[in-house]
């Protein structure tokens, strides 16, 4: 019954003591989102707003993208479209051609990562720099990020200070993070100074307005977009807002829900391209129109991409970002992985214990769990339901509906506790991996009942 | 073209339901004090906020602040201690090198120490790449919060604005927090 999933987190849990580092850490970051939400009265009601102002204008995306656009465009931005990850990539290519652009610097953007964007440039020659610090670890690893707003809290400082002395000429052994920040901040803001394009991905597109809004905490996507002569702005068509009073309402959710500071060091609205400059904004579908029509999974598009969902699930923090298969992970990242591909993706909705920690903490309130509880319901349609469990289901649907059969089977399971460990502890029963096994009562309580020896307290 | 009709024709054609829009008008968290509000939150956020006397000359709080600075970026009348005018630079990367940056914000919040600056030297980069920042605000300007902000926010022919709530920061080593990723390694907001 082991999924990907499962064999995965085994490797993760093995070293003991970064599995405790993890799952504590995350927990801390949770509890500081716990003390911001609770010290602004009205945080539940932001909730309910930020949730109904996001199914309205999913709702009535078509309207909001066309004012997006038409506001966008009359600031002098030029707008692409672009239906899938290929013609995004194809588009960013063509900006950076069109510019001469042999070196992009680019902020944080999941977007960029579901399209695959990295590899698709630097094999036609681009110098793609990540300028957000985790990012850049993981860009000089050459590995994914492994969670979505902090990429890289599965390493340790020894690993970045190894990493760092190879690529960045630090001292030996230092591994101190304020060291190690500096000789970054160093390396990078000389690609900054040196980069021919820039890149963000989008927190918000105001349809009022046709600003667009990135959140940073290291003033990256500034730095960024500041110095050289094109942005490119890489934008989920789900991130549309209606106006700035919608604005406001998120803005003071997303940071207290995501690292649970009252807000970002920066909340750049970008409304212009710079004088003499090119802005150009790229509407991504991708599959975001279709998720429109699943009622039962429409609402994975209310995201913000905060991460707190990840930040408070039980087994995220012990098994670790890289333990799912799909490049999102946690709670929302089970269900976007669905709404991609039931059959690749299927192995993480066991990654779920149901607590429902991940819907009570969810900013814009997605019914995550209840969608992978729904996820799993569904799993034998798309041939992926385990066939020991769908072979014990139909036994115990047997048992059930036999009753005599049931109740020899009762009366004899007490002989399990006198089997020797070996034939319950073995590759063959799941149940008795990494636990041990309830014992079974000697009589039933339908027996004890018959005799009598059930007693009320008070009679 | 296409592309654009094919998502927009395929977003019409899977809505099912269309919600209404909420009434959002909202009354954000009120402060008894909202300047003792906004000076608190700025420390927590690792900057730093002071109320300017009077009696107090800018051009020697800004001095005695940032004794070490030498290059310092302003296009502000009121700034005399300015060696560099960020207005006449042609190339934003000469900026690079700036020790200090004493800019003007328009709106102050006291939720979460942002200060609003919409973009008001011809270069922004000066925001973000100086080593230091001080920012200048009237004491009038501090509102509660994000909605009362929003309702006051100005643009202009630039076409960019931004919140900057204290120095840039990192925590993408093991959580820890460290100041001056990128941008300014300190934040002061000097309430006029």
């Amino acid at each position: 019954m082991s999924t990907k999933h499962t064999k995965a987190a085994d490797r993760f849990i093995a070293n003991k003591e970064q599995e405790t580092w993890h799952n504590e850490t995350l927990w801390m970051v949770r509890e500081k989102r716990d003390r911001m939400a609770m010290a602004i009265p009205e945080w539940e009601h932001l909730r309910e707003l930020a949730a109904k102002v996001k199914m309205h204008t999913i709702t009535h995306l078509d309207q909001y993208l066309e004012k997006f656009v038409s506001n966008a465009e009359s600031n002098g931005v030029i707008i692409h479209w672009a239906k899938d990850a290929k013609e995004h990539n194809e588009i960013v290519y063509g900006i950076l051609s069109e510019n001469n652009a042999k070196k992009l610097v680019k902020s944080k953007s999941m977007l960029t990562e579901e399209c695959h964007l990295n590899p698709y440039l630097i094999n036609r020659g681009i110098d793609v720099v990540e300028s957000d610090l985790g990012e850049r670890i993981l860009q000089l690893m050459n590995e994914p990020p492994s969670h979505i707003v902090m990429p890289a809290i599965h390493l340790k400082r020894q690993e970045v200070g190894k990493l760092f002395e190879d690529k960045l000429h630090t001292e030996k052994n230092n591994s101190d993070p304020t060291y190690l920040t500096r000789a970054a901040r160093q390396h990078l803001r000389n690609e900054f100074l040196t980069a021919d394009a820039s890149m963000t991905g989008a927190n918000f597109g105001v349809a009022e307005t046709g600003d667009v809004i990135v959140c940073t905490n290291e003033g990256n996507a500034d730095m960024g977009t500041s110095l050289p002569k094109v942005h490119i702005v890489s934008m989920g068509i789900e991130k549309i807002i209606p106006d700035l009073k919608a604005l406001s309402v998120y803005i003071r959710l997303l940071a207290r829900s995501a690292t649970g500071q009252p807000v970002t060091t920066y909340t750049s609205h970008f409304r212009k391209p710079r004088k003499g400059c090119g802005m150009h904004i790229i509407l991504v579908d991708n599959g975001r129109s279709e998720i429109l029509g699943n009622k039962e999974h429409i609402q994975t598009l209310k995201c913000i991409r905060c991460g707190a969902c990840m930040n408070t699930c039980p087994v995220y923090r012990r098994s670790g970002g890289y333990s799912y298969t799909y490049f999102i992970p946690g709670p929302i990242g089970i269900n976007l992985g669905m709404l991609k591909s039931p059959e690749e993706y299927a192995d993480n909705v066991s990654a779920c214990s149901l607590c429902y920690s991940c819907n009570n903490v969810c900013p814009v309130k997605i019914d995550l769990a209840d969608q992978i509880y729904r996820w799993r319901q569904n799993l034998d349609s798309f041939h992926k339901a385990d066939k020991m469990k769908k072979m014990m289901s139909w036994g115990m649907k047997f048992l059930f509906m036999h009753p005599a059969l049931y109740k020899t089977g009762l009366k004899f399971a007490p002989v399990v506790n006198h089997l020797p460990r070996f034939m319950l502890y073995n590759g063959l029963n799941d149940w008795g991996k990494g636990r041990e096994l309830p014992r079974f009562a000697g009589e039933s309580f339908t027996e004890m009942w018959k005799k009598g020896k059930v007693q009320t307290k008070n009679k | 073209m296409s592309s654009k009709n094919d998502i927009l024709g395929n977003i019409r054609q899977h809505i099912t339901d269309r919600y209404e829009m909420p009434d959002i008008d909202i009354e954000g968290i009120q402060y008894p004090d909202k300047i003792a509000q906004f000076i608190e939150i700025s420390k927590a956020v690792g900057g730093d906020a002071i109320i300017l006397n009077d009696d107090e000359d800018i051009n020697k709080v800004i001095r005695s602040l940032y004794a070490d600075a030498k290059v310092i970026a302003s296009n502000l009348p009121d700034i005399t201690i300015a060696t560099v005018n960020p207005d006449n630079t042609a190339d934003p990367h000469e900026l690079n090198g700036i020790d200090l940056a004493i800019i003007e914000g328009e709106v102050g919040v006291a939720e979460n120490g942002c200060v609003w600056v919409p973009q008001n030297v011809k270069e922004k980069v000066i925001y973000f790449i100086s080593e230091y920042l001080v920012i200048v605000i009237d004491k009038k300007d501090v509102v509660n919060n994000m909605h009362e902000a929003y309702d006051k926010l100005t643009f202009n022919d630039y076409g960019f604005g931004v919140f900057i709530s204290g120095p840039s920061k990192t925590a993408d080593i093991e959580q820890s927090l460290v100041v001056g990723a990128h941008g300014a390694k300190g934040v002061t907001v000097i309430l006029k």
